[in-house]
């Protein structure tokens, strides 16, 4: 346990982490006002209903959520490579196996206390959400009762569970392609590259993409009304998704595949440098 | 392994391939208990290589390791438990502060008692910039919190690469003094260095290891005697009389002619008996010009590892010496 604390404790300290939850939460709250303060002023009917979307509760629950899972995997992807690149480029990893630590259970733990902070931001993101969209309904002039319905209520932990576990997987192959690379630039950038890339790959082959780590992920938390907009990488052109049970499935398989290949090389790694 | 016992540390037949590279090439070491042991090569002889296996980051050819008298094989990571090292440049999180980095890398590997951080910042001098980052230290401020790190589990066996880097001074003398203290308490310092002067103050055996083997293990006394030299400068058409004078004082195979142009005589006897020596020339009418005595921990290394060439001015060739059973060069006048 004292490795899994110290692994929180260097976290909150770092200042990767809040930048990262930063940037997440000043991107959704901006975009969130920005919408419900203009969507008065949209040129049509259909459009200005479909900006109030974003601030019409129930349903923005689900929208905040979609936007955390979404553009807040990318977020985790850089996240996971910059904590398990950091391990190698600082040196930190050499200097705990030195000491006698396990390879496998300091990698695992490490990335345990990254997931544990992945949920933190997600929660905290979500609320800042929610906070901002009932600003954007003031702005918007649309009603906030649906802020209390109940079955939406009652099925968002299970919605902020399952987001918390998509995200979790998509941090880990960011954390993976990191420690394959034993650099945190490299990781981000790979990152980065496999995101866009399964998005961009959707366009094409997305009988194929669909089983992929991003997509399975976006799927994972689809509902009927997003299903098929909501998949696939940078570009989320996958149509033909996943159910969500399955996509589930999918996002443990890769999840747990991603931290058995970390820490598979890790254990084998010559640590030099 | 054999013969053993009372070794902190041992490796018989050690080897490691970096691809076609043999860093490691059946390295024998021997390192009894409680001393301080100065492991000496040249760049690229294998000291890192061989840090690198001792504390379990990268993995042997073949060969075997004893740590504390108990075998470690691949897996056995609690024997590094009573082992501190420092390998290569100490490593920290740049944005943590120095007391909170000893914390987190004490939630590692063997337990730390909770006052033990306190009691290393201080015995490196780190106590008034131990909230302060990382990232804002000098060079020598993280070699400090390095020893510190090392020091953590207050282990029994001491692994240090170069831990004198970047240190002033001052810090320097402290960190002599604090292994010394460590080594006379019982625990064992290996010390990588290419410091040979601060080895031979702190060293109470040494290992010289050149392309990847041992070339030489022993007490330094015993090692520095057997370098002990005294050398005289006599006029160049007595050097002859002068070797004959000189005879009786050490075996032939440790009196060499080294520049006869120069007239300079080696002899290789303790610096102690420069007067000896003085004496006989002067009872034989040949009057010394010039004469120096001392150790050297330098000629010694570099004889045996290959090193610089003897063609600088003030260099000598020496005939015999120790049993390297080579013609061997050195540089530099005895100190």
């Amino acid at each position: 346990m004292r490795l899994f604390f110290s692994g929180l404790r260097k976290l909150v300290r770092r200042p990767a982490t809040w930048v990262t939850v930063g940037l997440l939460i000043g991107l959704l709250a901006v975009i969130i006002i920005a919408v419900g303060a203009t969507a008065n002023s949209r040129a049509n009917v259909t459009r200005e209903a479909t900006a109030k979307l974003l601030v019409t509760f129930p349903g923005a629950y689900d929208r905040i959520l979609e936007f955390i899972t979404g553009l807040g995997g990318l977020f985790a992807v850089l996240y996971g490579a910059a904590i398990a690149g950091s391990e190698w480029s600082w040196g930190t990893l050499k200097s705990a196996v030195a000491r006698g630590e396990s390879r496998v259970r300091y990698m695992l733990i490490s990335y345990v206390s990254v997931a544990v902070m992945i949920g933190f931001g997600l929660l905290l993101t979500f609320a800042v959400g929610v906070v901002a969209a009932i600003v954007g309904a003031h702005l918007a002039n649309v009603s906030t009762s649906g802020l209390g319905d109940s079955a939406t209520l009652s099925a968002l932990p299970e919605r902020l569970l399952k987001g918390w576990f998509a995200v979790v997987e998509e941090g880990a192959l960011g954390f993976t392609i990191a420690t394959l690379a034993r650099s945190q630039l490299a990781g981000i950038g790979v990152g980065i590259a496999f995101y866009f890339g399964e998005g961009f790959a959707s366009l094409f082959l997305p009988d194929i993409v669909k089983y992929l780590p991003f997509s399975v992920a976006n799927a994972a938390l689809a509902t009927s009304a997003t299903s098929g907009a909501a998949a696939g990488g940078g570009f989320g052109g996958v149509t033909d998704v996943l159910s969500p049970d399955q996509a589930l499935v999918l996002v443990g398989v890769w999840l747990v595949g991603a931290l058995v290949v970390a820490a598979l090389f890790s254990d084998r790694a010559e640590i030099t440098g | 392994m054999s013969g053993t016992g009372g070794l902190a540390l041992a490796t018989r037949g050690l080897q490691k391939n970096y691809g076609s590279r043999r860093a490691l090439d059946g390295l024998d070491l021997s390192v009894p208990t409680g001393v301080v042991y100065g492991f000496l090569g040249p760049n690229g002889a294998g000291k890192t290589t061989t840090m690198r296996v001792l504390t379990g980051l990268v993995h042997s050819d073949g060969g075997t390791v004893e740590i504390l008298g108990k075998p470690m094989n691949r897996g056995d990571r609690h024997r590094l438990f009573e082992v501190g090292a420092l390998v290569e440049s100490p490593t920290f999180y740049p944005y943590l502060s120095a007391r909170a980095n000893l914390r987190e890398l004490a939630a590692s590997g063997a337990h730390v008692p909770s006052n033990r951080i306190e009691e290393l910042l201080d015995l490196v001098g780190l106590c008034e910039r131990a909230n302060d980052r990382v990232q804002d230290y000098s060079m020598g401020m993280k070699q400090r919190l390095g020893i510190a790190a090392a020091l953590l589990s207050d282990p029994k066996l001491l692994l240090l690469d170069e831990p004198a880097n970047g240190l002033d001074p001052a810090g320097i003398v402290a960190m002599r003094d604090t292994l010394k203290t460590l080594a006379s308490q019982g625990k064992t310092v290996f010390v990588s260095s290419h410091l040979l002067a601060e080895i031979q103050v702190m060293a109470d055996m040494v290992g010289i290891i050149a392309s990847g083997k041992l070339v030489r293990e022993g007490p330094l006394k015993e090692l520095l005697s057997m370098q002990a030299v005294v050398k005289v400068r006599v006029q160049p058409n007595q050097v002859d009389a002068a070797v004959a004078t000189l005879a009786g004082l050490a075996p032939a195979e440790r009196l060499s002619e080294t520049d006869r142009e120069e007239g300079w005589l080696a002899v290789h006897i303790e610096p102690d008996r420069a007067e000896e020596v003085s004496q006989k020339l002067a009872g034989a009418g040949i009057y010394a010009s010039g004469m120096e005595s001392g150790t050297d921990l330098e000629m010694l290394f570099l004889q045996l590892t290959g090193g610089q060439a003897a063609t600088d001015e003030g260099s000598f060739v020496g005939l015999g010496g120790p049993d390297n059973g080579s013609a061997t060069a050195g540089t530099g006048a005895a100190s």
